[in-house]
């Protein structure tokens, strides 16, 4: 018997390899740059999809046999776009980047043995003995059809226990879709190779936590970078940047990784009753399917943040062309499937204005203003910086205690724009209008406009008419930014009345 | 002694199992020697030097390692003294299903098993038909196969000449002779496509950029071709391949949607200058400087092109669609300009791929600044890459007015406010779309250029830290 498996693993034994294969198992350094998604818009970013990406550039420590070798890395991002990668370092060692899509899975095993000899092994259920023979392995497209001593079987399809062992992998199968450089070197040599690449699923924003002053009158400005990695591999001890900023992405299409299971079919199985025969045959020719996202980790608290905590970690504003970075100054591990936040920005008094705004249309209606904090982004207000889309919480003080007074979202503002942060709906102050028949043949009919205030403090509102709109009873309206607008300081627990048509 | 017994059984019964059309080894391929021409459309020309060792007169012939989408219609075989009888590509395959319906009318094994005490029962059944279920004549009963449940192993004496484990190809050979000889077979595949990959790296503050161009060949095709000769054509022949399809799934996030969109174009001035590189008709070549073996699911990538210290520069772009205005300030497109001229240039044809632009941090590490695809642009063009958004630069369109002047001619005040809030003066290419043909500027603020019958230009400086302000007046139908 021995014999026979020594003949066996020479004739099946696999011709000699003449490249040399090295593994780079991790990197060793780490740096990793996050990109919002910018098709997000002001939607939350969804844990279980981020469609934001990322640049991680990792740095290895490689040693090289002289001759032609293939250095493999091991450890990328499952996300990484492989048309992306750049490896420097070898110089012109590098013949070709190679990136292997065809995986190690049961059908790719059995299809590697088409044609070749494999055990049949049989297992009694009655004794539990296990017979095992010789097969051939004759088919795999529609069905396993085997050959044996006795003759043509089908795999499966006789009731029993029956599985074929294969003696070795077939080459050239890996766990994961591998990334590799084949290299050529007169000598042996030791370098230290970097590798960069472009990495989907990852995604950022800022989420921003704003403190109203009792006065109403400024606001405590403070923000998260919150950054997410939808990536099972994690980036440890990372240098890690966000960008701040649109960037054009092209669509590309990368190869997941080819895995099939074994298709097992067999010949029509009616039967003369309906009892259920006592295995169920299952075909299971399908690419593997992804694992279901697992839930969303809880949102990180809101309560954290604010006017008075100290941050010990602050992340630092740049320049990059047209865009900006934004560096956490110590390096921090951006685990897998995980989310991370780190304070980016704190400006303690901004001079804000809270107003109220409506855009009336034609017709009648009767509806809430919407409540809008104002500023101007200037060092004068006590801002002046640039400012990433994100989120916004506002909280006022009651009894000590902080309660939310309303949410929403910003786009990116550069310096010395006009910053405009829609909060809430606010419910005390309303908005009505009705029609009415002006006098004269054939007019269009005009709108009265009647806003109401049940609050015990006068409102700033801001009413904004199409540029069409002709107020009536000698009033005036000023045109702003395409708009018409009318500027009103509501009295406390008073109403005004406007009165126009087109 | 049992050990011994089964080894002898085993390998008696190896031997005749290898008679048959052989499969070859791991490793091992039935390819000779092999050259391969990718096109940029999904497709690909294989051609397979092979040594056959044919008998003279008439033999089948079959080619195993072929592509596993081969086009078999397209093949073409080749050789000194043979002649084609007949190319067959067979597709019947061999499957569980396939070798009872073949057996209909013939005789199997049938070995049942007893489930409590394991005991086997041989007998020989005539198979009388396959259709739902199995329908068999075992000695003077017909019978149901596994009507009962039980196990029962169906053995078949051989497998039908007919079937197959694979689509093969076959053909028909006359040879005047005997003996090895070397025979051509050619072929077309999709499944096998490239294209282009640069990284260009950007240094702003000196103009300059450093381009590396990477070819990224893709082999679907089911197969690997080994040591291949590889060349590759920078076009594509033909029409629209109906064999693609496009995958997006597993178990990866799914391509970013496709970007919103930019200045479509990215060739400014197209060129008219002839590259250094071999040429085929209409199209530029890219042969791999070695032979290579493109494994079945690879992407490769081999180096083109690297050029240092190019002149680029940044410019801004922004486009109104239609005289409207925007409730925000939008930011202005940020573009990339430089010519792939001989002078001052690139110096080369560039195949169509994506040009990822990277730019140094404060630190010196290159961050990624962008991405954009470009068409095949020939040499002396100048090329404008839309590669992102400014952060600082914005421009808010804004209607001042809209008069009706008549029943078809409107007049449209406009006012675009550019703002910059960046260190540095820059110049925005602001232009306003939707004019179709007959819209007249009126008056305006700064003097513009009218590039085509759609849009007006204005080249907007605004200073550092600052905004600039234009208006015009329009004079339309709408």
């Amino acid at each position: 018997m021995r014999a026979f498996a020594l003949l066996a693993a020479l004739a099946l034994s696999p011709p000699a390899f003449a490249q040399a294969i090295v593994t780079s198992p991790a990197p060793g350094r780490v740096a990793v740059t996050v990109y919002r998604n910018g098709d997000r818009g002001l939607e939350p970013m969804n844990l279980g999809w981020l469609g934001g990406y990322a640049l991680v550039s990792e740095t290895r420590r490689v040693r090289l046999p002289a001759g032609e070798s293939e250095l493999r890395f091991e450890g990328v991002t499952a996300g990484i776009v492989p048309q992306s990668a750049i490896v420097t370092g070898l110089g012109e060692a590098v013949i070709e980047k190679n990136r292997d899509a065809r995986l190690l899975s049961p059908g790719a095993l059995l299809d590697a043995s088409l044609g070749e000899r494999v055990h049949l092994r049989r297992t009694s259920k009655a004794t539990g003995a296990v017979r095992e023979q010789e097969a051939v392995v004759r088919a795999t497209s529609d069905g396993v059809v085997l050959q044996t001593a006795d003759g043509i079987e089908a795999l499966r399809c006789s009731g029993l226990p029956e599985t074929v062992t294969a003696r070795q992998l077939p080459q050239g199968l890996s766990a994961k879709p591998t990334l590799s450089v084949r290299v050529r070197s007169p000598e042996p040599v030791e370098r230290d190779v970097t590798l960069s690449y472009i990495s989907n699923n990852f995604d950022w924003q800022a989420d921003y936590i704003a403190e109203l002053s009792p006065a109403g009158d400024s606001i405590s400005l403070f923000a998260w970078m919150t950054l997410a990695n939808g990536d099972q591999t994690g980036l440890a001890d990372a240098q890690t940047q966000a960008v701040a900023g649109k960037l054009n992405r092209e669509r590309v299409w990368v190869n997941p990784g080819e895995a099939r299971g074994i298709s097992i079919q067999c010949w029509p199985r009616g039967t003369t009753s309906d009892l259920p025969l006592e295995e169920a045959i299952v075909v299971t020719g399908s690419r593997i399917a992804a694992a279901a996202p697992p839930p969303p980790p809880p949102p990180p608290a809101a309560e954290r943040g604010g006017g008075d905590e100290m941050f010990a970690l602050k992340a630092e504003e740049e320049r990059l062309g047209d865009v900006r970075l934004y560096r956490i100054p110590e390096t921090v591990t951006v685990a897998g499937k995980s989310q991370k936040q780190v304070a980016m920005i704190k400006q303690p008094a901004v001079r804000i204005e809270s107003i109220l705004r409506l855009r009336p249309v034609t017709g009648a209606f009767e509806m809430p203003l919407e409540r809008v904090l104002t500023t101007r982004n200037l060092s004068a207000q006590g801002l002046g910086l640039p400012l990433p889309a994100g989120k916004v919480a506002l909280f006022g003080r009651r009894d000590g205690h902080r309660i939310l007074l309303g949410e929403g979202s910003i786009d990116d503002y550069a310096v010395g724009e006009k910053v405009q942060i829609p909060v809430a709906t606010a419910t005390g102050v309303l908005a009505r209008q009705s029609m009415f028949r002006r006098e004269g043949a054939n007019l269009p009919p005009g709108y009265e406009l009647v806003l109401t205030n049940d609050l015990s403090r006068p409102q700033t509102v801001e009413v904004e008419f199409p540029l069409e709109a002709k107020p009536m009873d000698g009033r005036t309206l000023v045109k702003r930014d395409g708009w018409k607008l009318w500027r009103v300081i509501l009295p406390a627990n008073g109403k005004a009345t406007f009165k126009w048509h087109i | 002694m049992r050990n011994l017994l089964l080894l002898c059984t085993a390998l008696a019964c190896a031997a005749p199992l290898f008679a048959q059309p052989a499969v070859p080894a791991p490793g091992q391929t039935a390819q000779g020697d092999v050259a391969v021409t990718i096109y940029n459309n999904d497709r690909a020309l294989i051609e397979d030097k092979r040594m056959l060792d044919l008998p003279a007169g008439r033999s089948r012939q079959e080619f195993r390692d072929v592509s596993a989408q081969i086009q078999p219609e397209t093949v073409t075989l080749n050789g000194r003294g043979i002649g084609v009888v007949e190319q067959n590509f067979d597709f019947d395959l061999l499957s569980p299903s396939a070798l009872i319906q073949n057996a209909v009318g013939q005789e199997v094994t049938l070995v049942r098993v007893n489930p409590a005490s394991g005991a086997e029962v041989r007998e020989r059944a005539r198979i009388l038909a396959a259709n739902g279920g199995v329908v068999m004549q075992i000695g003077d009963r017909i019978e149901v196969l596994r009507d009962d449940g039980l196990p029962a192993r169906v053995i078949f004496d051989g497998v039908p000449p007919s079937l197959r484990a694979r689509p093969t190809l076959s053909v028909t050979l006359q040879s005047d002779g005997g003996g090895r000889r070397p025979v051509t077979l050619t072929y077309l595949t999709p499944g096998l496509g490239w294209a282009a990959d640069y990284v260009a790296l950007f240094d702003e503050a000196n103009g300059r950029m450093d381009v590396q161009g990477w070819v990224t060949l893709t082999n679907n095709s089911g197969t690997p071709y080994v040591n291949a000769n590889t060349l590759l054509v920078a076009g594509a022949v033909g029409q629209a391949n109906p064999y693609q399809r496009p995958y997006y799934g597993g178990g990866y996030p799914p391509p970013p949607p496709p970007p919103p969109p930019m200045p479509g174009r990215t060739i400014d001035r197209s060129g008219t200058e002839t590259a250094a590189r071999e040429r085929l008709g209409d199209f530029y070549l890219y042969p791999l400087p070695e032979r290579t073996t493109i494994a079945d699911k690879q992407t490769k990538q081999v180096s083109f092109l690297d050029v240092q210290n190019t002149p680029a520069s940044r410019g801004y772009e922004f486009n109104n669609g239609w005289m409207t205005t925007s409730d925000q300030p939008i930011s202005a497109t940020t573009v990339l300009r430089f010519s792939s001229s001989r002078n001052q240039g690139l110096g080369d044809a560039l195949p169509a791929g994506t040009i990822r632009v990277y730019q140094r941090d404060a630190r010196g590490n290159p961050q990624f600044v962008g991405e954009h695809r470009i068409g095949h642009t020939p040499m002396g063009s100048d090329i404008g890459l839309a590669t992102g958004q400014a952060f600082d630069v914005k421009v808010r369109p804004v209607v001042e007015e809209r008069t009706k002047l008549s029943a078809d001619r409107w007049r449209t005040k406009m006012r675009y406010t550019l703002t910059n809030a960046s260190p540095k003066p820059v110049t925005v290419d602001l232009f306003q779309s939707g004019l179709w043909g007959d819209t007249r500027i009126v008056e305006e603020s700064m003097k513009s250029a009218r590039p085509n019958a759609d849009q007006v230009k204005w080249g907007v400086p605004i200073p550092a830290n600052g905004e600039a302000t234009v208006t015009a007046t329009f004079d339309s139908r709408y």
